[in-house]
């Protein structure tokens, strides 16, 4: 490997650790220099230093109980799977019943551990797949309901989140409802694509004859290819994504943004809104398309992510300062996104969106984009106005949202509770 | 010296063969970092633009290379020199192009005449093949950059279910894939012609109101490029067309119309490559009519194959056209203004 190539290799990211040779090294050149970019003459560790550090990183867990679920604000791991099941369960006690086996399923996923031994007759109680012993891998597991769950067949349509509706279609959509809606979402996310594969196949096995697949797609986060370990990664669009979300280790900040309060039923307080949107992007097309007009469509420079006319991802975009949009075009995404006004600062909402990659359509287009994530408190303060000022921005001619769906995610379950019991107490 | 030009020459093999075209861009960086000067290989490409920019971390040198008599024509090039052209230059062209839109909506009375008159029939099959002329012959006003009365007009015509609420129960679910939903999924054809008659008024409005109709440069350039995209995005992966499956009849139409476009555009820029890639797209696309009988197949008629070859030819074409819009520039674009030294960092 020559010098160069391996330099920029170096400065990559920490999210892939075990990934490869030299990812590891990543993460160390990263701990040690969080803000500034690697020498170039970083010993790479050793084999076996490599091979006890992706152990460490496969052994990493993220808590499945408490005040509100994982997954949400926990800082995104390297790859997904966002599966939307229909429900059979034929009355209100199954559902509870089946509900309950999920949550305690992916309970035992996430905390990892030696698969219990059977009778050699009988089928095995895992897969296996991971082996004898399932690493957690920052495991997490986020159970959804769709507003279809509150229909008229379990009694529960008096106890429906308040804007918990089906998603509407918006102007730019052409939803495929094949792979839109359901009666409950599953976020699995984790560091490594096997344990997603894994905690998919063990979760339908569960609550199989219940619970049925509706759509499924799978997602991966880029990684952290620096020039620093602040900067964000990119979206396949090349442009950074996740800039200005809102500060998940602020309470205050994410109670305001993000968790479901007061007006909302009992059972539903600590759980949040999650917005689905599986965007197809017309990659092709934006790759003949002019740098200069890539970069105003988006308002920020492709390269370093900062906003049109600055050096830094991190830095203000100051339109108060640009009130007609000479330097940050109006319609510019980030610009419509976020505006930055006192009046917009309770409409932001907490990103956590995955690329997709699945192969291609019947005129030989790749099929890519983006699963766009967003938790909210109240999607007809958050969400909704954001999206709506998005339909006229000029990058709708390269994205066709093709699917996705509103689901609310409840709060998290605490000593013998498992996710989403309060709904049926 | 290059130390990739082994690299750099797999590259522009690939471009060529790929492309066809003439315009490669290619990231180069190794061991030419610090000496700034860009040297290209002996004999073949010529730089039509070189600059050098170095990010924070890595030293990379982008060049934008010309090749000049490449494989299948020469790069674009306007008797004006480099642009910015005068936007006067775009007077005629678009003249000639909104005469020749106004000529295919005249051209589409016909087929709307049979199309109600097979539909007031009940004669399924003649008002799918009036359908057909007909939305051919609307495609071939290529991708319409329309504003105001005449934008909700082109919408009327046009437009599909995808982002209306209740889709195909929608009341705006009106034209050519109102007409096409209900051919293709077995509704008595004498309940459509209304929609056919409300067509034809619709189609007659747009005629009237084309003579009134502007089109920045801008936008014109962008045509020329954004017609066959459509297609490729619309047509050809069926979005558009869910029930007829005539994509391959909608984009030949795009085909038409983008050559219109690109024949108006002449003047300005030189198009030989432009115009090779779109022969050659119109090849391919008649060689999959006499394939079929000499009639053009469906999106689900084609074979692998024919699919393949026929995405092969657009892609290529799409290529040669995306540097059609940087050529015809009439304005330089302004330099970004700098964010004041005030800014403070946001995020932590």
């Amino acid at each position: 490997m020559s010098r160069i190539g391996r330099r920029a290799f170096l400065t990559g990211s920490a999210a892939v650790l075990g990934a490869g040779a030299g990812a590891a090294a990543a993460a160390e050149v990263n701990s040690s220099h969080p803000a500034s970019v690697a020498p170039a003459d970083v010993a790479v560790p050793s084999p076996s230093a490599q091979w006890q550090m992706s152990q460490a990183q496969l052994a990493e867990r993220e808590p499945f109980k408490g005040v509100h679920q994982a997954g949400i604000l926990t800082s995104r791991q390297a790859q997904s799977t966002f599966a939307a099941l229909d429900c059979f369960a034929p009355d209100r006690d199954i559902l509870s019943v089946t509900l309950q086996a999920l949550s305690q399923r992916a309970q035992q996923l996430a905390a990892g551990g030696p698969v219990p031994l059977l009778e050699v007759d009988a089928p095995p109680a895992d897969s296996g797949i991971l082996g004898p012993d399932n690493a957690p891998d920052s495991l997490t597991v986020t159970i959804a309901f769709g507003a279809s769950l509150f229909d008229g067949r379990y009694g529960l349509a008096a106890r429906r989140p308040r804007e918990l509706v089906q998603m509407p279609t918006f102007a730019i959509d052409d939803l495929d409802p094949a792979r839109s809606h359901g009666d409950v979402l599953l976020q699995i996310c984790a560091n490594q694509r096997d344990t997603v594969v894994h905690t998919l196949r063990e979760l339908l096995r569960t609550v199989r004859g219940s619970l049925q697949l509706r759509w499924v797609i799978d997602g991966f986060q880029s990684p952290r290819r620096g020039p620093t370990a602040r900067n964000n990664p990119r979206n396949l669009f090349a442009f950074r994504d996740g800039t200005s979300n809102p500060l998940t280790t602020d309470p205050a900040q994410m109670q305001r943004l993000v968790w479901a309060g007061s007006g909302e039923p009992a059972w539903a307080v600590g759980g949040t809104y999650q917005v689905v949107r599986v965007i197809r992007m017309h990659v092709e097309f934006w790759d003949r398309v002019g740098l200069n007009e890539q970069q105003n469509m988006i308002g920020r420079v492709r390269d370093t992510g900062a906003p049109l006319g600055g050096t830094s991802e991190l830095e203000d975009p100051r339109y108060d300062l640009d009130p007609q949009g000479k330097r940050i075009p109006l319609d510019a995404h980030i610009r419509l996104a976020n505006p930055r006004t006192a009046v917009t600062s309770d409409q932001r909402i907490l990103r956590r969106s995955y690329n997709y990659s699945r192969g291609f359509d019947a005129a030989g287009q790749l099929d890519q984009g983006l699963i766009f994530v967003a938790f909210n408190r109240s999607p007809q303060r958050q969400f909704v106005p954001v999206q709506t000022r998005l339909l006229s921005e000029p990058m709708i001619d390269y994205i066709t949202p093709v699917g996705g769906g509103y689901f609310f995610a409840p709060p998290g379950a605490a000593g013998d509770d498992w996710v989403g019991s309060s709904l049926f107490a | 010296m290059f130390t990739s030009l082994g690299w750099l020459r797999l590259a522009v093999g690939v471009a060529c063969a790929a492309l066809g075209a003439f315009a490669l861009v290619a990231a180069l960086g190794l061991g030419a970092r610090g000496s700034g000067a860009s040297t290209a290989p002996a004999a073949a490409p010529v730089p039509l633009a070189a600059y050098v920019e170095f990010a924070p971390h890595v030293a990379s040198q982008l060049v934008i290379l010309g090749f000049q008599g490449g494989v299948r024509g020469a790069p674009l090039v306007s008797p004006h020199g480099d642009p910015p052209l005068p936007a006067s230059d775009f007077a005629r062209p678009v003249a000639e192009y909104l005469a020749y839109a106004e000529t295919q909506l005249k051209l589409m009375a016909g087929p709307l005449r049979s199309l109600e008159v097979a539909l007031s029939e009940n004669d399924r099959n003649q008002a799918e093949r009036g359908w057909e002329a007909a939305y051919a012959r609307f495609l071939h006003l290529g991708a319409v950059y329309l504003e105001g009365p005449a934008a909700v007009l082109n919408e009327r015509i046009d437009g599909s279910p995808g982002g209306l609420s209740g889709g195909t129960a929608s009341p705006r679910f009106t034209g050519l894939h109102r007409i096409e939903y209900g051919l293709w999924t077995g509704a008595p054809p004498d309940s459509l012609v209304g929609w056919a008659r409300q067509l034809s008024a619709d189609v007659g409005r747009l005629r009237a109101l084309l003579p009134r109709v502007s089109i920045s440069p801008l936008d014109y350039a962008t045509r020329a490029h954004e017609i066959l995209e459509d297609a490729v995005r619309d047509l050809l992966s069926g979005a558009d067309v869910p029930w007829s499956q005539q994509g391959v009849l909608g984009t030949a139409a795009a085909v038409a119309a983008t050559r219109e476009v690109i024949a108006t555009l002449r003047p300005l820029i030189n198009m030989t490559v432009v115009g090779t890639e779109l022969a050659h797209l119109n090849a391919v696309i008649d060689s999959l009519a006499a394939a079929h009988g000499g009639t053009l197949p469906t999106n689900t008629e084609l074979s692998q194959d024919q699919s393949e070859a026929l995405d092969a030819a657009l892609g290529q074409a799409l290529e040669a056209l995306a540097l059609v819009p940087p050529s015809l520039e009439t304005t330089r674009p302004p330099t970004t203004p700098t964010i004041p030294a005030r800014a403070v960092e946001i995020d932590p």
